[in-house]
């Protein structure tokens, strides 16, 4: 990108070093050229010099930061038709040439115009702006003809010209009539240029007058002197001084006010930039609207958010887009926001003069647009967040009534059998030793023997699918328990906070023997301690140990499981486990997510 | 154990009819006398009431949250001013549940279920708690003494004042003591002494307070 740029830079330096030296040739050689007696004063030369020079820098700006490329290029052409009437001298003597030039010496004029018209925007928006345009290139074209056909030599004083040799017939009246014409067509359109410029001033908001007061301004100083000139040239033919100086100025002004007006525009984008960053902080919509407001300038901003459900626009207040707002377009432009799949968002009204600046009503659309659909995935995102969270949740608890049915159904059912099964055996045992079948009786207290071993390993298969001491002594009988079967020495503190919802107790009981089963397998340590007590609607937990630390969630896959099993409740977890310094393991449990009964 | 005058009467609560029917066979071969054999906690509060009991068999869980309804029912009774002998099942030996049987007074038993399958260590039991003694199952005993602590009171014990310990713990008298291990009553005594002087445990006749004592000091931490 960088060297391409430098390039195109260089490029333009190059075309407008060009522009600007043909024109300072033309200037200094007419005026060398024009005997002294003839010579215009040398101030007034040299402010008609310096206005091709003005246009060519502000050309040089405009391809920079302009909207478009036009204006740029209508202001680096200017220099080159900005041909001052002692250039003809120059070329008195090239009789091919001079008809050419003489023709076109007005041309600037037209160049201004459309520059006029084609600010801010870059380009002809407007059907009359485009009509302007059209007639004046027509009339231009029909002046350099009539120049070309009808014109013996220029006015008297102009120079010594060759005869014209493209002209046909002499019609001296003809050509006066074509030239004071074109004169005064030029002169109406610039007026209505002006016009159309001053009553869009007038209407435009306050704010939105300060973007584009100095256009009008050059343009109207332009057109009055214009007129004047247009007056006396058409009564005299003679000119004015003071007239022709606050002309110059004028003309001189429209690019500047051209080039100011574009980059005023771009501080305002610079604010959309703001905009942006409004947006990211998640604003709502009562503020955005202040925000939208106060970017762009204008205090009669309004923006409506598409209504989904009633299918119109409303405001942040509520307020519809009533018919009148709608239809109210003759001073306020409705500019429509739509998700890139076509769902309307909002309708934000604004100053019809921000509607000659596309890229900034862009520039925020884009913005409301990013911030919606910000907000929506935002929400989106909440809501499946919140519905995996309560999945979760569920799959837990799901997955502990699950544990406490079997281990119920054992209890109730296979462990039950079985003791039942070895009291039967051992009455048969009994009755066998009574009536002296020994072997039998020898043979049956082997399988009581059995039977009990399996009794036992069923049990313990039990307790370990869920703890029966939980479901009935709660957090404060099974945690001795659990501490009681730690191979190191742990010392226990349990709140009997009476008992707590189910999924708190088993998770907690969970946190604990895996906490203590690290502890026994990993921690190295020689003591432990567990504190559990309920405070401020949760459960807190701190499992401790003097071990040798380093323990972390990303290196033991039973720290994870235990942090995903306080997750999936709600609860929080914070390991501490400095190297050599032991571990604490903290996790709060909130109470209230769940307040199963029983 | 010495021989009742008449035969023990006993009521069985019991949420499994097929235990409460097998316990009930054992308990009579026993020598004892089932007078009512119920379901639930409650029931038995309500035979209970109308007296002439001597001692209850109850499952520790039993309808309706299957949690600790026997041992609900036991401190019910205890807060009627029952003093009958109550022993409670469990399928679980969980020392815990050991010492709230053992702390809601004299004359209460916790045994395995599986303990149906030896009939003596049943039936003696239930004499033991009619009796107004204690009986703790030999595997919360051996849990409790297999505990780890932090100062662990039993390191300070001998092989053979453990030994002695243990039984103590499962609601054995001074002369059961010196019969289960082969020794002279003197000897058993002198341990129990020494036991209960390096454990810092006052002295008491009462078996219950023994049991209790000893108990609670295995479960504290």
């Amino acid at each position: 990108m960088a060297p391409g740029r430098r390039g195109r830079i260089i490029k333009r330096s190059i075309v407008i070093g060009l522009v600007v030296a043909a024109s300072l040739a033309m200037e200094i050689s007419g005026f060398l050229a024009t005997p002294e007696s003839d010579r215009r004063e040398v101030s007034w030369t040299t402010l008609h010099a310096i206005v091709p020079l003005v246009f060519a820098a502000c050309a040089g700006v405009a391809w920079a930061i302009g909207p478009s490329r036009l204006p740029a290029r209508l202001m680096v052409v200017f220099p080159l038709v900005w041909v001052p009437l002692s250039f003809l001298r120059v070329i008195e003597d090239l009789a091919w040439l001079w008809p050419f030039v003489y023709g076109l010496h007005l041309w600037w004029a037209v160049l201004t115009g459309i520059l006029v018209l084609v600010y801010p925007r870059g380009w002809l928006v407007d059907r009359v702006d485009r009509w302007i345009a059209g007639i004046a290139l027509v009339g231009s074209l029909g002046y350099l003809l009539g120049v070309l056909l009808l014109l013996g030599e220029p006015a008297a004083g102009v120079c010594d010209c060759a005869p014209n040799p493209y002209r046909i017939i002499e019609a001296p009246a003809l050509f006066a009539i074509i030239d004071i014409g074109y004169r005064i067509v030029g002169v109406v359109l610039a007026i209505v240029i002006a016009g159309r410029l001053l009553v869009r001033w007038v209407r435009g908001s306050v704010p939105a007058r300060t973007v584009a007061f100095l256009m009008p301004i050059a343009l109207i100083a332009w057109v009055i002197t214009l007129a004047a000139q247009a007056i006396t040239y058409a009564a005299a033919g003679t000119t004015d001084l003071v007239l022709d100086t606050v002309s110059l100025v004028a003309i001189a002004s429209i690019p500047i006010s051209f080039v100011a007006g574009i980059s005023h525009a771009r501080n305002m984008r610079a604010r959309v930039a703001d905009l942006m960053r409004i947006t990211r902080e998640g604003a709502d919509r009562g503020l955005w609207a202040e925000s939208l407001a106060r970017t762009l300038r204008d205090a009669s901003v309004r923006v409506f958010w598409w209504d989904d459900e009633h299918g119109r626009y409303a405001d942040a207040a509520g307020q519809v887009l009533d018919d009148d707002d709608a239809g109210r377009r003759g001073d306020h432009g409705l500019l429509p926001v739509a998700s890139p799949t076509g769902v309307p968002i909002a309708l934000i009204r604004h100053d019809r003069v921000l509607t000659d600046n596309m890229r900034l009503l862009d520039g925020v659309s884009s913005a409301l647009r990013l911030s919606v659909d910000n907000g929506r995935l935002r929400s989106e995102i909440e809501r499946t967040l919140e519905q995996v969270r309560q999945s979760r949740s569920r799959i837990v608890e799901a997955g502990d009534d699950a544990r406490r049915r079997i281990e119920r159904d054992l209890h109730d059912g296979a462990q039950q059998h079985l003791v039942s099964l070895g009291m039967r055996l051992r009455l048969a045992a009994n009755q066998a030793r009574d009536r002296g079948v020994e072997p039998l009786a020898v043979e049956l207290d082997g399988t009581i023997g059995m039977l009990n071993e399996a009794l036992r390993e069923l049990r313990e298969l039990a307790q370990g699918i869920h703890p029966s001491l939980l479901s009935s002594g709660g957090l404060a009988l099974a945690v001795p328990e659990l501490a009681g079967r730690c191979p190191v020495p742990v010392e226990i503190e349990v709140q009997p906070g009476g008992r707590l919802p189910e999924v708190v107790e088993s998770t907690a009981y969970f946190v604990v023997s895996e906490a203590l089963a690290n502890i026994a397998k990993h921690a190295q340590a020689t003591r432990g301690w567990v504190r559990a007590a309920v405070d401020g609607g949760a459960l807190e937990l701190v499992v401790r140990d003097n071990g040798i630390g380093g323990a972390s969630v990303e290196a033991g896959t039973g720290m994870l499981g235990i942090i995903d099993r306080v997750e999936a409740v709600g609860g929080r977890l914070v390991v501490e486990s400095p190297e050599g310094s032991g571990t604490t393991i903290t996790v709060r449990i909130p109470l209230e997510s769940e307040t199963l009964a029983g | 154990m010495e021989a009742a005058p008449r035969a023990l009467r006993v009521a069985i609560a019991d949420d499994a009819l097929l235990l409460r029917e097998g316990i009930a066979k054992v308990l009579a071969d026993g020598g004892l006398e089932v007078v009512a054999s119920v379901g639930t906690g409650t029931e038995l509060l309500e035979v209970a009431a109308r007296g002439g009991l001597d001692a209850a068999v109850l499952d520790i869980r039993m309808p309706p949250s299957h949690r600790d309804e026997g041992i609900v029912a036991l401190e019910q009774m205890r807060a009627n001013g029952s003093t009958i002998g109550v022993l409670l099942l469990s399928m679980y030996a969980t020392p815990e549940y050991a010492l709230r049987v053992m702390s809601a007074g004299s004359g209460t038993g916790y045994l395995l279920k599986e303990r149906v399958s030896e009939p003596q260590t049943l039936v003696r039991a239930v004499e033991t708690v009619a009796g107004g003694g204690s009986v703790v199952d030999p595997e919360v005993v051996e849990q409790l003494v297999q505990r780890t602590r932090a100062d662990d009171p039993l390191s300070r014990l001998t092989e053979r004042e453990r030994s002695v310990l243990e039984l103590m713990a499962q609601g054995y008298s001074n002369g059961g003591i010196a019969q289960s291990l082969f020794l002279g009553l003197k000897t058993v005594e002198t341990h129990v002494r020494s036991i209960l002087q390096k454990l810092d445990l006052e002295e008491s006749p009462e078996h219950h307070r023994r049991v209790l004592a000893v108990l609670t000091l295995l479960g504290a931490r």
